[in-house]
């Protein structure tokens, strides 16, 4: 038997928080608990009723049309079209994005972090990248638009898919830089100096210790923009993605998008009596695209949580 | 080991984007011979008016069946100035189009060295309309409708603000004092640019003035939005394409428009096919001769486009079909093409 | 071989070294794209800002134009560029002023309030939210926003304008304005916060008094930072905002508006082989403005993340 039971030790903490507060309930204190609570609900609420919204209006899309909702093409009755295209065009997009920034920005991070000496040219270019980040997505559409669709045109066919996955690794790398950095930066210094203290060259240590520690976060950031790319619509309608009608998909023929499709089914209108309206069509789209993005977002926040309780653990 | 291997994937991976742009690059090469040789019946590139889009899908589903000849068609709809700067630079097999070419267009094409015949495919009413719960206005004239929507009006915020150069243009119509709310597509639309020609050449014509609308109106290039505009205010007034007004019959008014003899006509799927109603307006294709030429399957869908079956698309996307005699002209265009 | 270690010993084996040099340049090129990135669209916006301003003759009056009625009618060669310039500032005003209470409230919920089990389940949520693509969040201002909340409480003429769009911005710009903040919360030392305690402040109290003032300059930063992207967002202005570019309503938020990124997407409405006139050109112009204006917020902001950085 201990000495002090449960139902003491709490009354006795009851006896001491009002002793101390002087029995009274202090309003301010009360006001800012209560107003902090209002914010919390009302952001959960927002995120719940945005998904809620989707999901219902979906349903019909899928229970109705099945698997050849996602097989389907496009086309100019709502209950009869698919986002097969879409799938296509996002499914090329997000390869690209794997493909060209991944690379190159997990290449950039380790120079910053592990090569670059602290001058003015290399500040530069970390400033640089930071504020890459912050251009709005419709910009790089232009630059898209001019260079991809322009100058490369015999590299990339034009308005094509290539052009798009192009302008949208343009568009994350600095997030993947981000991130890379960020995690290679939380590599502790002893694991280099035992690399280095054995005579292993710079870039040996690079590959060997720093890049394999700092995997998880580097994951976390290509991850991140994997989704990002994923769900950016605005540089493709600068680029001239279809929404008409696209019964082919190729890489050097005209493509479209998932976002795109969402974007432009949810402005039609929707007044055709059938079961599966415009807005069915979009919300349907909409899922799939978030099912995709969600389920990126959460494998990343997944590994960076996985590797943050790692690393106390260390 | 595995620390091995994150490191060899990531160094691969930096050599990797090299090989995806040459990739990309041999994909694109066997692609300029594109047309014919892919799939079964070949594909067809359609751009131009979002006006013709509707019908050019119906009809691009139509040829994507078994019955239609396998023909992969794509079609975007940008506009139809759009359009035409696309196909007069050699891009686009057909471009749709809610007017003829203009003469700075032709010129365009003819400096790229790009013959294309001209079809006539469906009749598009426009349809000035109000909200069902406007019982003050059942029909205006050309002179009414300068004065509430025209150049010269900007600012004008009551109908009766408009009664003034109404009359002085000698319109028969008394404009009551209500609200005055204007919805329409934007300039970037086709239907803009029927809309002012129907509705203001001749007048802005005789005044000098510009044959545009006011700028201080709410321009939409979704019609959806302008339905939502005229059904939400009692005295609105806006114009849309008559197949708009079809569909949404339920949620706005057309007004009658005075012919020259001061009848009123309002618009239904007769007077439009017929011309009596004034605010109509013939929708084209534009076939590139060569294209047509070196790919079979454009011949095929322009041939689908103008059956029996083409016209049901028409009807199908809510627009009006030619009478017989245009529409056989069209065909005997299209035959005669050499 | 007498066994003693010569110094070209000690630098290690050439072949090695001379890898290391190979995968450095390689490694460096990469990050220096990012140079020519940037500098490539500086490029392409000022060659396009320099053609318009040709085209229109370098008469900078067309950009404010008041002996017409102001609007942003390119294609009628009308350049308001306070019709846009204003439409954008009224939505993301109308965004800041959901995501700064919202955002920030969280923010503080989070850092300060939750236990950390709530802490563990919340954060995530917060982040799916950051995760939401902007054309989501379009639909649900079309679907959801519009027609139960705002069409209801305000009966607009319309049902796109400025405050469906601006509602919907700041639902998207919600996460960046709670983790930022939260994370200049979190670098406040626990030890101000003991300090606090121990001379008997509350925990009300200690959060007003001491740790949102130490945390100033991260939040002033989330502002910054969450302004920035309101104002730069394209797809939610495009789909709820209305689109209407004529002037002088604007300034009521019920009316639909135009904002600057909706006036890019205007001007290339899709299309990849029209790029000739002013009306066309106007989008680099625009594109220009709008870049200059994000990337002053950006650096301003990213100025006072680095001022916490310093001071814990």
């Amino acid at each position: 038997m201990p000495i002090v039971t449960d139902s003491q030790r709490s009354a006795t903490r009851t006896q001491v928080r009002q002793a101390i507060t002087q029995q009274k309930r202090h309003l301010p204190s009360i006001a800012l608990s209560v107003t902090l609570l209002i914010a919390v609900t009302f952001t959960l609420l927002t995120l719940f009723s945005l998904l809620a919204r989707i999901v219902t209006q979906a349903i019909p899309a899928f229970s109705e049309r099945g698997a050849s909702f996602l097989s389907g093409t496009i086309g100019s009755e709502p209950d009869k079209v698919g986002i097969w295209p879409g799938l296509f065009g996002s499914f090329a997009i997000g390869i690209g994005v794997l493909l060209i920034a991944v690379p190159l920005g997990i290449g950039a991070a380790i120079y910053l972090e592990e090569y670059a000496e602290q001058n003015r040219l290399n500040r530069f270019v970390v400033v640089n990248i930071r504020n890459l980040a912050g251009v709005p997505a419709v910009i790089y559409g232009v630059l898209g638009l001019i260079i991809f669709v322009g100058w490369l045109k015999p590299v990339t066919n034009g308005g094509t898919v290539v052009a798009a996955a192009l302008t949208l690794a343009i568009l994350v790398l600095p997030v993947v830089i981000i991130t890379s950095m960020e995690a290679i930066r939380a590599v502790p210094m002893g694991l280099r100096d035992a690399g280095y203290g054995v005579g292993a060259s710079r870039w040996e240590v690079t590959r060997d210790h720093v890049v394999p520690y700092a995997m998880p976060g580097i994951l976390t950031g290509t991850v991140l923009a994997l989704a990002r790319a994923l769900g950016e619509a605005a540089p493709l309608i600068m680029i001239g993605a279809i929404t008409g009608l696209l019964p082919e998909t190729s890489l050097s023929g005209k493509f479209t998008a998932i976002p795109m499709l969402i974007y432009s089914w949810s402005g039609r209108p929707d007044s055709s009596g059938g079961n599966i309206g415009w807005s069915n069509a979009a919300a349907g789209a909409g899922l799939v695209l978030l099912a995709l993005v969600l389920v990126f977002n959460i494998i990343g926040i997944f590994l960076r949580n996985h590797f943050e309780a790692k690393r106390v653990g260390t | 080991m595995k620390f091995k291997n994150w490191a060899l994937v990531a160094t691969c991976a930096i050599a990797l984007p090299l090989a995806a742009c040459g990739g990309s690059d041999s994909a694109s090469t066997p692609d300029s011979t594109e047309s014919s040789s892919n799939g079964d019946g070949g594909s067809v590139f359609v751009t131009g008016s979002s006006t013709v889009e509707p019908i050019s899908i119906k009809v691009g589903e139509l040829a994507g069946t078994d019955d239609g000849g396998n023909i992969k068609v794509t079609v975007e709809g940008p506009g139809t100035g759009d359009g035409f700067k696309k196909f007069c630079a050699g891009d686009g097999d057909i471009t749709g189009a809610s007017r003829p070419i203009k003469e700075e267009e032709a010129i365009q094409c003819a400096d790229a060295g790009i013959e294309y015949v001209e079809l006539a495919v469906a009749i598009d009413g426009l349809t000035v309309a109000t909200s069902v719960n406007n019982t003050a206005i059942e029909c205006l004239d050309k002179a009414a409708l300068y004065a509430l929507i025209g150049p010269e009006s900007e600012g004008f915020s009551s109908w009766a603000d408009a009664n003034t150069l109404a009359g002085e243009l000698g319109s028969a119509y008394a404009l009551p004092d209500a609200p005055l709310s204007i919805f329409g597509p934007g300039e970037e639309s086709g239907t803009y640019d029927s809309f002012v020609e129907f509705a203001f050449k001749s007048i802005a014509g005789d005044r000098g003035t510009e044959v545009i609308a006011r700028a201080d109106y709410t321009a939409s290039p979704n019609d959806n939005v302008i339905v939502d505009g005229i059904e939400s205010a009692d005295t609105s007034l806006g114009w849309v394409g008559y197949a708009y007004y079809r569909a949404e019959t339920d949620r706005m008014k057309a007004i009658a428009i005075a012919n020259d003899e001061g009848v009123c006509v309002l618009p239904t799927d007769e007077t439009i096919a017929d011309g009596s109603y004034s605010f109509s307006r013939t929708l084209y294709i534009y076939v590139n001769k060569a294209k047509a030429v070196e790919n079979p399957a454009i011949g095929t869908f322009v041939d689908l486009y103008l059956s029996a079956a083409g016209v049901e698309q028409v009807v199908a996307a809510g627009y009006v079909q030619l009478e017989a005699a245009k529409q056989q002209s069209s065909v005997d265009a299209w035959t005669a093409r050499g | 071989m007498n066994g003693l270690l010569a110094v070209a010993d000690l630098s290690g084996d050439p072949r090695r070294r001379a890898h290391d040099r190979r995968m450095q340049r390689l490694l460096g090129s990469s990050a220096f794209i990012t140079i020519i990135i940037s500098a490539l669209i500086l490029f392409v916006l000022a060659r396009g800002s320099i053609d318009f301003l040709k085209s229109i003759g370098w008469d900078l009056g067309v950009l404010r134009d008041s002996s017409k009625a102001p609007g942003w009618f390119p294609r009628r060669e009308r350049f308001d560029l306070i019709t846009i310039v204003m439409g954008s500032v009224l939505m993301g005003s109308i965004a800041m002023l959901v995501a700064v209470p919202l955002g920030l409230g969280t923010a503080v919920y989070l850092s300060e309030f939750a236990p950390t089990r709530v802490r563990k389940i919340l954060k995530p949520i917060v982040e799916v939210l950051a995760g939401i693509p902007s054309v989501i969040v379009g639909y649900f201002a079309l679907k959801f926003i519009a027609p139960n909340i705002v069409d209801p409480i305000f009966s607009p003429d319309q049902s796109r304008n400025m405050v469906v769009a601006g509602l919907a911005i700041g639902v998207l710009v919600i996460p960046i304005m709670a983790s930022i903040s939260e994370d200049a919360l979190r670098a406040v030392p626990s030890s101000l916060r003991e300090a606090s305690y121990g001379i008997g402040a509350r925990k009300s109290t200690t959060t007003i008094r001491i740790v949102l003032p130490a945390a100033v300059s991260g939040i002033v930063a989330a502002f910054i930072i969450a302004t920035s992207r309101a104002i730069g967002e394209t797809m939610v202005a495009a789909m709820a905002g209305g689109r209407d570019g004529s002037g002088p309503r604007v300034l009521d938020p019920l009316e639909p508006g135009l904002t600057m990124t909706a006036a890019m997407t205007n001007a290339a409405g899709g299309t990849d082989q029209v790029n000739s006139g002013a009306p066309f050109q106007v989008l680099f112009f625009v594109g220009l403005l709008l870049f200059m204006m994000t990337m002053g917020l950006n650096v301003i902001g990213d100025r006072f993340v680095q001022r916490v950085r310093q001071q814990y």
